[in-house]
């Protein structure tokens, strides 16, 4: 073991969960390596120091905003259900324009990294999108109209599945 | 997560679906100060989590007929607060952020570190730097950029498991211990840097 595969094996020495042998590995390594023992120890004096801030702050929520945030969600959810088939319309509607631009992005190939690692694994297990993506790609332009109805779903999953952050095309 | 809270979780959705009287209640009771609390935790900063908050418990409320219980209903919540807080940043120009690869550890080619290392770990013993350190500490934290400051603030400060922060963030758990453990090499590294200049200073 060298110092940097040991500095990358420090969270797992750390909390416990090092499998013994590699434990003892690295035990020999800190013992023989004063820039790793260094290393090491300010490291679990930074973890232990992020631990004890987090039980010390707790972001109580001000009885004002608490009372603000009520009324507000609370009137709210009163006028919902007037508005349910609005909120529906516009759930369809945003996801009818998501799948036409993942479509888009798909034939013209650019989707993003994340995206194209979520479509190539799922397509990996389910034949029917993966032939769709084939088709796709093949013809360079979008097929007329909507995905059948299967594949849209897996679509609209596989767009819910993107890390917060991440979006689907290449900007 | 406790079979306890799946089962609250169920209740409750399944009576934000029916409109049932109470359920907003139930939700508020249960979530508001877990939702305000991350929201503070990724915004810092009390109005933008109050309208983050406000936003939350509005889409929960008008898309619970469509979740699909696929993923636990705290992982749902917790991830719709994310993306809902990811995207206030967006919209504000924000201070920032520093390249974490300049904060990483530096070795030889065979792997070796290039230089002696400051041990520091008893020196921060003292209760007296606390409040100095937690400061500090704060403030790094607020210059990562988002992609690791999300999943330190789900990781270390809301203290979820990496399978839970996993789940929220669409991530896999490899993915969230790599970006958590860079993180910690960051700060160990900034606290360094601090530490030698105080020491200068
Ligand atoms: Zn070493």
């Amino acid at each position: 073991m060298n110092c940097k595969e040991l500095a990358y094996m420090l969270a797992d020495y750390c909390n416990g969960l090092m499998d013994p042998r590699l434990r003892e590995e690295l035990d020999v390594h800190l013992a023989k390596c004063e820039p790793c023992m260094a290393f090491t120890k300010t490291f679990q004096a930074t973890c232990e120091k992020t631990r004890k801030l987090r039980e010390e702050i707790e972001y109580a929520i001000p009885p004002d905003v608490c009372e603000r945030l009520e009324t507000f969600v609370r009137s709210a959810a009163l006028k919902y259900p007037e508005k349910v088939e609005e909120y529906r319309d516009q759930v369809e509607r945003d996801r009818r324009e998501k799948v036409a631009g993942l479509v888009r992005a798909a034939t013209s190939g650019n989707l993003s990294s994340a995206m194209a690692l979520l479509a190539e694994s799922h397509c990996a297990a389910c034949p029917e999108c993966r032939e769709y993506f084939d088709a796709l790609r093949n013809t360079g332009t979008p097929g007329a109209g909507e995905p059948p109805e299967g594949v849209r779903s897996h679509l609209i999953a596989l767009m819910q599945a993107l890390p917060p952050g991440e979006e689907f095309f290449l900007a | 997560m406790s079979t306890e809270r799946w089962k609250d979780d169920e209740a409750l959705l399944e009576s934000l679906r029916k409109g049932a009287p109470g359920a907003v209640d139930e939700l508020l009771r249960l979530y508001q100060g877990k939702i305000f609390n991350l929201a503070m935790s990724i915004l810092k900063n009390e109005s933008d989590a109050e309208e983050a908050a406000q936003d939350v418990f509005m889409t929960v409320i008008r898309k619970a007929d469509t979740f699909q219980g696929n993923s636990a209903f705290y992982s749902w919540i917790y991830r719709i607060c994310v993306n809902t807080c990811l995207m206030r940043l967006r919209g504000k120009r924000r201070n920032e952020t520093v390249s974490i690869e300049e904060f990483m550890p530096v070795f030889t080619d065979e792997g070796m570190h290039t230089s002696p290392m400051d041990d520091w770990s008893k020196e921060v013993e003292r209760d007296a730097l606390n409040e100095e350190l937690g400061r500090m500490i704060r403030k790094y934290t607020e210059e990562l950029s988002e992609k690791y400051r999300v999943v330190f603030v789900l990781s270390d400060v809301e203290g979820l498991s990496n399978e839970e922060t996993a789940r929220i963030l669409g991530l896999t758990v490899p993915a969230i211990k790599s970006r958590l453990h860079r993180a910690r090499l960051y700060l160990r590294e900034q606290l360094s840097r601090y530490l030698r200049e105080g020491k200068a200073g």
